[in-house]
Parts: C-alpha cells; sequence; structure tokens
C-alpha cells in the first residue's frame, strides 16, 4: 500500500491518498470534513470578532489644561467662568490651541479607522454567511426536486393500492354471491 | 433486420446531444442492419424552423428521411406556458398543449411511422420529452425502442410521460440514475432494457502542444468544452474561478470552448476560444490539467466520458446526480457542491500530479470498459435479441 500526502497549494491541512487502491467517495468525505470544520472555524472567529469590544480612545487626550485643585481654585475658576473664552484669548499661545485641535482630529481619524475595520469585517461575515445561504437554497431546491419524485411514486402507489384494494372488494362480494348460491343449492 | 431512428435533428452541423448520439449509434449499427433516420427538417433547437429543403439525403451512408415542422416554436409563448404547467394545478390537454408548443411539430413523420410499421422491424426513439417521441411511440409501441436521454429536469414529473415510459418494447439508457429515476417515476422495472451509453471516436494523433502553440497558452489550465450557458452551470463556474483566482497566487487559466448563449465575464485568466473542431478540441483536453463539468443537469455527459478516454481526471457538479455516480463508479473525478469543495477539490487535484494520473487511468479503465464502440454495440444488440426472444412464446 502506498499512502501519502500531498499539499494543496498553500496552507491547508494534507489529505491522505492511498494512490495503491483510490478511493474517490473517500477523499470527497475528507474534503466535506475539512471544509465543514472550516466553516466551524470561520464562524467561531466571526463570532468573537461580533463580540470584541471596541478600544477605548481617549478623546478628551487633547485637553492640555491641569485639573483644577484646590476649593479656592475650583471657586476662582467658576467665577472666571464666564470670562474664559476672553482669559484663554488672551494668555492660551494660538499654538496650544492648535495642537489640541490637531490631537482630537488624530483620535477622531483612529476613531474612524477603527469603525472602517469593523465595518469591513462586518461586509466579509455577511458575504460569508450570505454565500451559506445560497447554498443551503441550492440544497432545498434539490431537496423539494426529490420530494416532488418521492411524492409522485407514492402517488403512483396509493392508485396501485386502491386498485388492489377494488379489485379484493369486487372478489369478496362475488365469493359471497358464490357461497350463498352453492348454500341455496345444498339446501334445496 | 431494418432500423429506423427518430429523432428530433439529424446533420453533421448538429455536434452534441441526443442528436449526435443519435448519428453516432446509427453509423456504428449500420455493419448489423439496414439503418435508417427519420427526423425533421430544423436544425435550430430553440425555435424548429425548416432548415434543410431535401425530402431524402444519404448523410456517411445512412439514409435520413426528413420531414417539415408545421409550426416553429414560438419560445415565448412556449416559456409562458411551461411556467403555468409547472408552477400550477392543469390537466392532461395542458400538457398536450405544451408538448405541441415544445414541437417539433412535424405531424407527418408521425404519420410516415404509422403507415411503414411493416417496413422496419424497431424504431429507436431518441430524446423521451419532445412530440416525435410521444406521438410516434404511440404510433408504433410493439416496434418501439426509447433512448429517453433523460435529466432531472422538472418536466420529466409531467402526467403525460409517466404512461410514455409505459409504453415502448426496450429502453436503453444513458446511466443507473437515469434508469433509477425513470423506474420511479413508472415502476417499469420489468420492461427490457439496459444501460448502454454512447461511445466516442478519439483521435489517434493527438498533440497538446499543437494547441499551446495555435492558441498562445503556456500556463496550466482547466478545460469546460461544450455549450456555455447557464443551464450548464456556467455562471457558477465562472464566479468559483474568479473567486479562487483571488484566494490563491496560481496562474492557472480556464479555457471554454463551445458555442456560447451567455455573456462570459472579461477575466484575463478566463479564455475563450470559441467552437472547435474535433481535432482541436481532443488537443486542448490533451493538454488541459483536468476537465471541469459544471452542468447541473446530465443525462450522460459525452465529453466527460471523452476526457476519461483520453486519461484526463475530471472535477465534476455533485448537484447533478449521473455527473456523481460516474464520478464514483469510475474513481475517475472529484466533484463539489459548493465554492468551499470546489476550492477544495481543485487544488488537490491541481497540487498533486499522481492523483490526477491515478484518476485519469482509472477514467480510461472506466470508458474502455463501459463505453468502447465494441461494448455499446454489443448491448445494442443484445437488447434486439432479448426483443425477439420476447417475440418468439406470443407467435
Amino acid at each position: 500500500m502506498n499512502q501519502q500526502s500531498e499539499n494543496a497549494p498553500g496552507k491547508r491541512p494534507d489529505i491522505a491518498i492511498d494512490y495503491e487502491n483510490i478511493d474517490v467517495a473517500r477523499i470527497m468525505d475528507d474534503i466535506k470534513a475539512r471544509v465543514a470544520g472550516e466553516s466551524v472555524g470561520e464562524s467561531a472567529s466571526a463570532g468573537a470578532a461580533d463580540s470584541a469590544p471596541v478600544p477605548d480612545f481617549d478623546l478628551r487626550s487633547g485637553d492640555a489644561q491641569p485639573p483644577a485643585r484646590g476649593r479656592a481654585r475650583g471657586l476662582a475658576l467658576r467665577l472666571m467662568s464666564p470670562f474664559r473664552p476672553l482669559i484663554k484669548l488672551l494668555i492660551l499661545p494660538v499654538y496650544d490651541e492648535f495642537q489640541q485641535t490637531v490631537r482630537i482630529l488624530h483620535n477622531t481619524n483612529l476613531r474612524l479607522d477603527h469603525l472602517y475595520e469593523v465595518t469591513d469585517r462586518d461586509r466579509h461575515n455577511a458575504i460569508v454567511r450570505l454565500d451559506r445561504q445560497r447554498e443551503y437554497t441550492k440544497l432545498l431546491h434539490s431537496l423539494s426536486h426529490n420530494l416532488v419524485v418521492e411524492l409522485t411514486k407514492l402517488k403512483i402507489e396509493n392508485d396501485t393500492l386502491k386498485a388492489r384494494l377494488e379489485i379484493l372488494e369486487k372478489d369478496f362480494d362475488f365469493l359471497g354471491k358464490r357461497e350463498r348460491a352453492l348454500e341455496r343449492e345444498v339446501l334445496e | 433486420m431494418k432500423l429506423a431512428l427518430v429523432v428530433q435533428r439529424y446533420g453533421l452541423e448538429i455536434n452534441g446531444g441526443a442528436e449526435l448520439h443519435c448519428r453516432w449509434i446509427a453509423e456504428h449499427l449500420k455493419k448489423y442492419a439496414e439503418t435508417e433516420v427519420l427526423t425533421t427538417k430544423a436544425v435550430d433547437y430553440i425555435t424548429w424552423k425548416n432548415h434543410f429543403p431535401q425530402d431524402e439525403e444519404i448523410i456517411n451512408g445512412i439514409r435520413v428521411r426528413r420531414f417539415p415542422v408545421t409550426r416553429p416554436r414560438r419560445p415565448e409563448k412556449f416559456g409562458r406556458l411551461q411556467n403555468e404547467l409547472l408552477g400550477r394545478e392543469h390537466s392532461e390537454a395542458d400538457e398536450l398543449r405544451w408538448l405541441d408548443e415544445e414541437g417539433p411539430l412535424a405531424p407527418s413523420l408521425i404519420d410516415y411511422i404509422r403507415g411503414h410499421e411493416k417496413d422496419y422491424d424497431y424504431f429507436i426513439f431518441f430524446s423521451y420529452r419532445y412530440y416525435h417521441s410521444y406521438w410516434g411511440i404511440r404510433a408504433v409501441p410493439r416496434k418501439s425502442i426509447l433512448v429517453p436521454t433523460a435529466e432531472r429536469d422538472p418536466v420529466i414529473g409531467l402526467g403525460i410521460f409517466r404512461d410514455l415510459f409505459r409504453m415502448p418494447r426496450a429502453f436503453i439508457y444513458n446511466s443507473v440514475e437515469e434508469r433509477r429515476m425513470i423506474n420511479a417515476l413508472s415502476r417499469n422495472e420489468s420492461f427490457i432494457g439496459d444501460v448502454v451509453g454512447v461511445g466516442s471516436e478519439v483521435p489517434a494523433a493527438l498533440s497538446a502542444e499543437a494547441f499551446r502553440t495555435k492558441h498562445g497558452v503556456t500556463s496550466p489550465y482547466l478545460i469546460y468544452l461544450g455549450r456555455i450557458d447557464e443551464n450548464k452551470g456556467c455562471h457558477k463556474l465562472f464566479e468559483y474561478f474568479i473567486r479562487y483566482k483571488k484566494e490563491t497566487a496560481s496562474d492557472l487559466k480556464l479555457v471554454l470552448a463551445g458555442t456560447t448563449v451567455m455573456r462570459i465575464p472579461a477575466h484575463p485568466d478566463i479564455l475563450y476560444l470559441g467552437f472547435m473542431g474535433e481535432a482541436d478540441k481532443f488537443n486542448a483536453l490533451a493538454g488541459a490539467e483536468l476537465l471541469v463539468m459544471p452542468s447541473f443537469f446530465e443525462s450522460l455527459s459525452m465529453v466527460t466520458l471523452e476526457a476519461w478516454a483520453l486519461g484526463k481526471p475530471v472535477l465534476a457538479n455533485a448537484l447533478c446526480d449521473v455527473l456523481k455516480g460516474q464520478c464514483l463508479r469510475s474513481n475517475g473525478g472529484l466533484f463539489y457542491e459548493n465554492y468551499p469543495e470546489f476550492r477544495e477539490g481543485l487544488a488537490l487535484l491541481l497540487g498533486s500530479p499522481r492523483l490526477r494520473q491515478t484518476l485519469g487511468v482509472n477514467g480510461r479503465k472506466y470508458f474502455e470498459e463501459n463505453y468502447r464502440w465494441e461494448v455499446i454495440e454489443k448491448k445494442y444488440l443484445a437488447v434486439f435479441d432479448r426483443l425477439e426472444k420476447d417475440k418468439e412464446p406470443a407467435s
């Protein structure tokens, strides 16, 4: 016996083939098992992807304001709050404002990239699910066809049985009549 | 013995399906019996318009009698009628109206058969689903042999055909699956019949190099031969092939040859070479890594047998029970039901020259044992013998 495994191009696991006594049915069973294994893996990873948490981006990271410390400072800040934009305009360099904006935009970009990635993955998963649905539909179509054939056979069988039943009923009636006639003859 | 082979179209320009099957059988049976062909004047299977002017001609030594089609098929009306028939409850009269519309409507052919019953020993009807078989078999039931060439398509469930399958003297099936299907539909197991099929004329000299040079194909390729049609599953083949190419870095090409009735996707690796002559076709097949057969409905698939005759493996659509059955019986090919199986099967075949070779050798053995012309002729003669023996006690 010469049993050997050969790899398909790429990275797939082996299928053992006995070249001396090749059996297509067995090879197909192996292929089906492998495909089934893959689809289970796919759905598992798809599930993991669905439930993966969205990374938490610190959208306030651009805020360079140190936290207010102490009650007095807090009170002063509250009192000054109506004048805050004016104070900011006067004391804060434009450069800092610019830097803050860039940081916020950068974080927004990161967030958008992540959302793109998630959407793309969802789209891919949807395509895989759609393909599977398509295959199921095909199988259903084939199943319906087979059902039609089976029903046709059953109808023929039913017709035959009905015909046989009618014949038996007639035979039974005939035998009954015959029995009565014979009885009459014997009695007479 | 005098035989009449009755078929919907006949001619050298018709190179596929039941018509070619009939021509080959006629040309091989002429050694054993006086053989004639009774057919229509049509050449187009969609409209059945009269094409051949002459009533009689000799083609490759066979006398061919042609009868006119009185009314061409109106494809739109026929399509509408068929949809209604398959989708709704209907009567036998509706089915007969559908049969008339399907055609080829040639009442003079039926009159000829009825009037000349005594002139022939047997009438061999090809293709169960057409007008000529339905009415022809009814005209001469005691002398008729049916070659159904039935596929698993929905019209086989029509009531008129259930009766038809209980009418001829004998059946010559193309495959075990076809016989099983017809037996299941009409309970005609007790009728004389055999699974025979058809042989193939493989040229003695083949040159894959000649094909590669002529068409500039340098990469390895898989080949599809036949009508490029959605009904033959070609749309799925294109979808799967393009997806396979996207997922792998393979330099594989898909070569297509045959007439086309659908749009072929513009893809650099899909090469459509148009209709090919026999020599070219076999050269192309000889150079291919494997034959791919995506059809959902086949009663035999002559091209699959030709691939096996050349020792080429096959990758077939498993949703066609005949192709799947042939692959399993021959151990000469793999099959697929969906894309993942197509990808795995193709990758396995392409990745292993030894597997391709072994499957090819098995396929050739299967062809030699079952589809060599000597075997086919012997099976036909055996059916005639059984019919003759069956006749004797009655007389």
